[in-house]
């Protein structure tokens, strides 16, 4: 009998370790990620890349997983709304128990899920925001980003229009919340380095429909050329409505509009457009890129749609992807870390030339620039860095 | 001066549009006291039906006629399926309903259609202009001005002169007499139901060409509706259409002259400021209350 309780007690008082040994979100069969991201509200456009995430990790778990264990995608729908993305990383943390949080598109709702993210060390892959966010910012042992700086590449836009277009002045029709004023404020600080003069700042509203007297704004601004930080749709109605009232400037944007959909949304107006870019588009002779996208649409035939998001997804599971490969069978969230602090100059499918380590969290700080002409980008310039912050 | 014009001319294509959907909104709350919500997810809904009648190669005419058919008939269904059978529920649980609905129609259009950005074919131009001194006007934009004004005679039309718009006007006024007297209360408020939704459809119809569709395209124009709807007077046809003009003027001039970055945000401060100085809008009747 007590040999029996002896033996009980020792049960009860192992319990907890045994399960302070399981890592959360991994099982022996699979590994949970989430993400938040709108797939509803004025910004659903970019919620394919979650369903390119989805359909990355089902195209992973047909070949096995990885070190046999697959891949489950847990979405959560915030609207593009700031405090519905808080409440659905609490929910994908604390109740669906995911590994890592892969993604999460929106500035300002990565600003507004940070501080508990990294409060509760959760392993958070590329959130889909400024990146310039994270510069002097500690505690960021769990954090691994391979997306580029909007602050930056607009500072890189103003100089090529600067010294290779001859501008002088430029307007900036951008997005009335984070995302967008980080572009205007990159846009002035390459402004005061180039010695150009920024002469009229235009917001538009996520949700709004009608952008023509912005357009008549930006044209009686009379700027030779005009920044874009916009959404795909109010782009695409912005170079629209300046064609429409006779308004041809340079057009210069962001590589959230890097998307082959831009010539079918803005027509004939989208041809000339310098944007950036962070891994090669489709079409553009990466065989590739082009083979992970044959890849996305044969599993999720609906990304076919939307080519430049389907691919975005893939570059953001990819590095996480490659971390759970060099972490081994044994995964807890410390071998994680260690492994992706291996990576160095690493070429995945779609994102190309990562490196991380003990000091380094941002994977990229590169971007090249394109050219719209007659429904394709052509690569106009090579890589073009900027430095590392963080 | 033809700048000013210039603000005036787009406010204008986009109040005519405002005034479509508020006329919806208003010939529903006159008719059934009910502040349809769906409004603008029926009306997105119609689009999409006329958009996937074109892309299997239907002529126009018939296309966008099945887009406003479908809606009408959708928007009657629901009077009769949801609305009715809560009527004499409080208004919250009438709005309740209606936010449900709105739910419900956008997540269908979501599943069916997706949710990236589509461009809407049309018989009118967005790109082709027309140049009247300074002033740059759009072949779209000068149509649905034109169109949503021959909408509006239409209707208004109906209202005074046929008999279902002598049973809509009396099932407005008083249900319960109107019933008495023979009217089919029930029937003729399916069919004002079938009606706004059609206006919407035709809202949505003018406007997808110019903004691009996508399922949660009428976000936006149909909170300007509203606003126009309460701008102009929740029970009054004219008001709607007034309302819409003023505040699709409104918002072009003042971001042409005033804040473009507060442009959005002045719907609802007329909203507040018109309840605060004429609760019954411009050309609505002053509330009463009988003790």
């Amino acid at each position: 009998m007590h040999r029996v309780l002896g033996l009980c007690l020792v049960v009860l008082l192992a319990l907890p370790f045994a399960t302070t040994a399981q890592e959360r979100g991994v099982t022996a069969e699979e590994v949970v990620v989430g993400s938040s991201m709108p797939l509803s509200g004025p910004a659903a456009y970019w919620g394919a890349v979650g369903r390119a995430m989805e359909a990355y990790a089902r195209y992973l778990n047909d070949q096995g997983g990885v070190h046999g264990r697959r891949l489950r995608v847990v979405l959560r729908d915030d609207g593009y709304l700031p405090p519905r993305a808080a409440a659905n990383v609490r929910e994908l943390v604390e109740r669906v128990g995911v590994f890592a949080i892969v993604g999460l598109i929106g500035t300002a709702n990565a600003f507004a899920v940070r501080d508990y993210i990294v409060r509760n060390e959760v392993v958070w892959i590329t959130p889909t925001a400024d990146a310039s966010m994270w510069y002097g910012f500690r505690d960021k042992k769990y954090l691994f980003v391979t997306y580029p700086s909007y602050v930056e590449e607009a500072k890189i836009l103003v100089d090529y229009a600067a010294k290779q277009l001859g501008v002088r002045t430029v307007a900036v029709f951008y997005q009335n919340d984070l995302y967008g004023q980080k572009g205007l404020l990159g846009a002035k600080q390459g402004a005061v380095r180039s010695r150009v003069r920024i002469v009229a700042q235009v917001p538009y509203e996520v949700t709004q429909a009608d952008v023509s007297s912005e357009a008549v704004k930006l044209r009686e601004s009379r700027a030779e050329a005009v920044l874009l930080y916009a959404t795909p749709r109010h782009g695409a109605l912005i170079v629209r409505e300046m064609a429409k009232v006779g308004y041809t400037p340079k057009l210069l944007s962001s590589f959230t509009l890097g998307d082959p959909i831009m010539f079918a949304l803005a027509g004939e107006a989208w041809n000339g457009v310098i944007s950036t870019a962070f891994f090669p588009l489709p079409g553009m002779g990466d065989s590739k890129v082009d083979e992970a996208l044959a890849v996305l649409t044969r599993v999720d035939p609906a990304l076919r749609t939307n080519p430049y998001n389907a691919l975005a997804g893939w570059a953001f599971m990819e590095p996480f992807v490659e971390g759970l490969r060099r972490a081994g069978r044994d995964l807890t969230k410390e071998r994680f870390v260690q492994a992706m602090e291996t990576i160095r100059n690493w070429d995945g499918q779609v994102i190309r030339g990562v490196t991380f380590g003990p000091d380094r969290r941002q994977g990229i700080h590169r971007v090249y620039l394109t050219r719209a002409e007659g429904g394709r980008y052509t690569k106009l310039t090579d890589w073009i860095s900027y430095p590392t912050g963080f | 001066m033809s700048l000013l014009l210039q603000y005036v001319a787009n406010g204008l294509a986009a109040g005519s549009l405002y005034a479509l959907v508020a006329l919806g909104v208003v010939l529903l709350y006159r008719s059934s006291r009910v502040l349809n919500f769906a409004h603008g997810d029926l009306a997105t809904l119609g689009v999409f039906v006329a958009f996937t009648a074109l892309a299997r190669g239907w002529p126009y005419p018939v296309a966008l006629g099945a887009g406003l058919v479908g809606t009408a008939l959708v928007s009657a269904a629901f009077y009769r399926l949801l609305i009715k059978p809560v009527r004499q529920a409080t208004a919250l649980s009438l709005v309740i309903t209606t936010l449900g609905f709105a739910l419900l129609l956008s997540g269908l259009m979501v599943w069916i259609w997706g949710t990236d950005t589509k461009v809407f074919p049309f018989p009118l131009s967005e790109v082709r202009v027309y140049r009247l001194g300074g002033v740059v006007v759009s072949e779209l934009s000068a149509g649905s001005l034109a169109v949503g004004l021959l909408l509006v005679a239409a209707l208004s039309l109906v209202v005074q002169k046929t008999r279902l718009g002598l049973a809509m006007r009396a099932v407005a006024q008083n249900p319960v007499a109107a019933q008495l007297l023979g009217v089919p209360a029930g029937r003729v408020l399916a069919a004002t139901w079938a009606v706004a939704g059609g206006l919407g459809a035709a809202a949505g119809m003018l406007l997808a060409p110019a903004v691009l569709l996508d399922p949660f395209m009428m976000l936006d124009p149909f909170l300007k509706g509203f606003a126009a709807a309460v701008l102009g007077g929740m029970d009054s046809l004219p008001g709607a259409v007034l309302g819409g003009v003023v505040l699709g003027v409104a918002e072009s001039v003042f971001a042409g002259y005033v804040s473009v970055k507060y442009k959005a945000t002045l719907a609802f401060v007329v909203i507040v400021a018109v309840l605060l100085a004429k609760p019954e809008g411009l050309l609505g009747r002053p509330f009463h209350r009988r003790v």
